[in-house]
């Protein structure tokens, strides 16, 4: 067997080629889901199923979105509650805002507060709910968000007229107190996504979805936006906790780089200890 | 544990869509095969998609030459424009060249891959057992007519690579149940948290190949899931080397 070159570069690539896990650097992700979805079979969707493969991975919280939050307007975030709860020392849950139903999503943003235990902010998806950020529809949203200063996570996508580069530069610029995650990145537009990162000092860049082409792009939102303002995610139970791990601890990028990605950032920005 | 890896899936050459930092040659695969740790692979050159079947052929077998770690894998064609050689001496240089495999991008190259234009083809190949590798992700097949291939050459080894970002289960859980050829490579799969162990429960090791995709995707992350799965030693050892070794030591040319 051949070590890897860069599993021997640096103390967390050897502790996770070793081990699978390091146990200074507890994983944070930041971009999850949970729960049954309708155009994939996923092996492990459960709770249950999600916390055996993060005790693999080393990962110590997931931020998450239930699937029915944002597919099932019947069901809304009731589900991440509840699997939150049962569950508090794992996983942390985003409040989904439903544009196409104002009155519900309103609704939901009222018990926010009841449910401050398990929330670390708000998600949006403007491609799976059809409607661009910058829609009035969403503006109740981005104003409670706006107003208190939370996270936002946010599905982007190149070339999106949901949210692609220009919807996300709006928004960015009308609601400069949200702690915007560009999720996924505004993916396949990464000039775009790092000048946002330096434009708006409040973006943040999420891998999910980023590493899964071998592009270099992971060392060049290092060099060029800052390891600070990179957040690790997977989209679990779509994604695998170890092949974004590899494309962090394996990156031509400094050890220090490797820690805030996979851990201090998020720690930091949700507030988790 | 320890772990040899032998990639299946691993081209060299710089693809016309842009590679970051691809391998141009011998030299450029090995380097990269030591970098992620990877002991043998079987490679082919992106030409033989991209720009010229026999030129990308031959450029596959210049990088395979003698190295010991490397073996080759050719594109074929319909045999009927005379674009390639013919058996038997297509298979009397693939022997000499270490060529061991075949690949075929029916979408990109434009025919239909099926009994009228691959059959004399493909019944050698079956004959032969040699592996037959179809790119689901680059310009090769869909689902749809994997399933008729299959269906009309049920014996053949069949290797689905490059399966797809979003897990496809539902696609290749049939493939596997009613071909016993079939194979899955594994660097899209891994992208897939449970996918790996939950296919070697249900169908076991022998189906599955290791591969990484390189350099389109990273090798490091098709490794580190396979090395830290909840399955057996053995199981891990077949999928990271053994199945492959086993299959091209059967291969009769």
């Amino acid at each position: 067997m051949r070590t890897p070159k860069w599993a021997s570069r640096t103390a967390l690539g050897a502790q996770f080629w070793q081990t699978g896990k390091a146990a200074d650097c507890p994983v944070i992700d930041a971009h999850a889901h949970m729960g049954a979805w309708r155009g994939i079979f996923f092996p492990h969707a459960s709770p249950e199923q999600m916390a055996r493969s993060m005790d693999r991975a080393g990962v110590r919280t997931v931020c998450f979105s239930h699937h029915a939050a944002l597919s099932s307007p019947d069901v809304m975030n009731r589900a991440s509650v509840e699997a939150a709860r049962a569950h508090r020392d794992r996983f942390r849950a985003y409040c989904v805002f439903h544009p196409a139903y104002p009155e519900a999503a309103a609704a939901e943003l009222a018990a926010y507060d009841s449910c401050a235990d398990v929330y670390v902010g708000l998600k949006l998806h403007g491609d799976m709910h059809g409607v661009p950020y910058s829609d009035p529809r969403y503006a109740p949203a981005w104003e409670f968000a706006d107003r208190r200063e939370l996270p936002v996570l946010v599905h982007s996508w190149a070339g999106s007229p949901q949210n692609g580069t220009p919807v996300m530069r709006t928004v960015a610029e009308r609601y400069p107190r949200v702690k915007l995650i560009l999720g996924h990145s505004l993916h396949n537009s990464w000039s775009d996504a790092i000048a946002m990162a330096r434009d708006f000092p409040r973006v943040y860049l999420d891998l999910c979805a980023v590493l899964d082409e071998r592009t270099g792009v992971l060392e060049r939102f290092v060099g060029e936006a800052g390891s600070e303002r990179v957040l690790f995610g997977t989209d679990i139970p779509w994604f695998d906790f170890h092949y974004y791990i590899a494309g962090v601890v394996a990156a031509d990028i400094p050890e220090p780089a490797m820690r805030n990605i996979l851990s201090l950032n998020a720690r930091k920005l949700f507030g988790l200890s | 544990m320890d772990l040899e890896f032998f990639d299946c899936n691993a081209f060299i050459g710089s693809a016309q869509t842009g590679t970051w930092k691809p391998a141009a040659d011998r030299s450029g695969i090995l380097a990269a095969m030591d970098e992620a740790g990877i002991d043998k692979a079987l490679i082919w050159h992106v030409g033989q998609q991209d720009w010229s079947i026999p030129e990308g052929n031959d450029l596959a077998s210049a990088a395979v030459g003698d190295e010991r770690r490397l073996w080759g894998c050719w594109t074929i064609l319909p045999p009927h424009t005379g674009e390639l050689p013919q058996a038997p001496e297509l298979f009397a240089r693939m022997k000499s060249e270490r060529i061991r495999a075949l690949r075929i991008f029916p979408n990109d190259h434009r025919y239909v891959p099926g009994r009228t234009a691959l059959g004399s083809l493909l019944d050698e190949a079956v004959k032969r057992r040699l592996p037959l590798f179809l790119s689901v992700e680059r310009g090769g097949t869909d689902y749809p007519v994997i399933d008729r291939l299959l269906g009309e050459f049920p014996r053949l080894r069949c290797v689905l690579c490059d399966v797809g970002i979003w897990g496809v289960d539902r696609f290749i859980r049939p493939l596997l149940e009613r071909f016993p050829g079939v194979r899955v490579e594994t660097s899209y799969l891994a992208l897939h948290d449970g996918v790996l162990e939950e296919l070697v429960r249900r169908y076991g090791a022998r189906r599955l190949l290791f591969g990484t995709g390189f350099p389109a995707r990273l090798p490091a992350s098709a490794m580190l899931p396979l090395l830290h799965a909840p399955i057996d030693e053995e199981d891990k050892r077949m999928i990271a080397a053994g199945n492959l070794e086993g299959l091209l030591a059967e291969v009769k040319l």
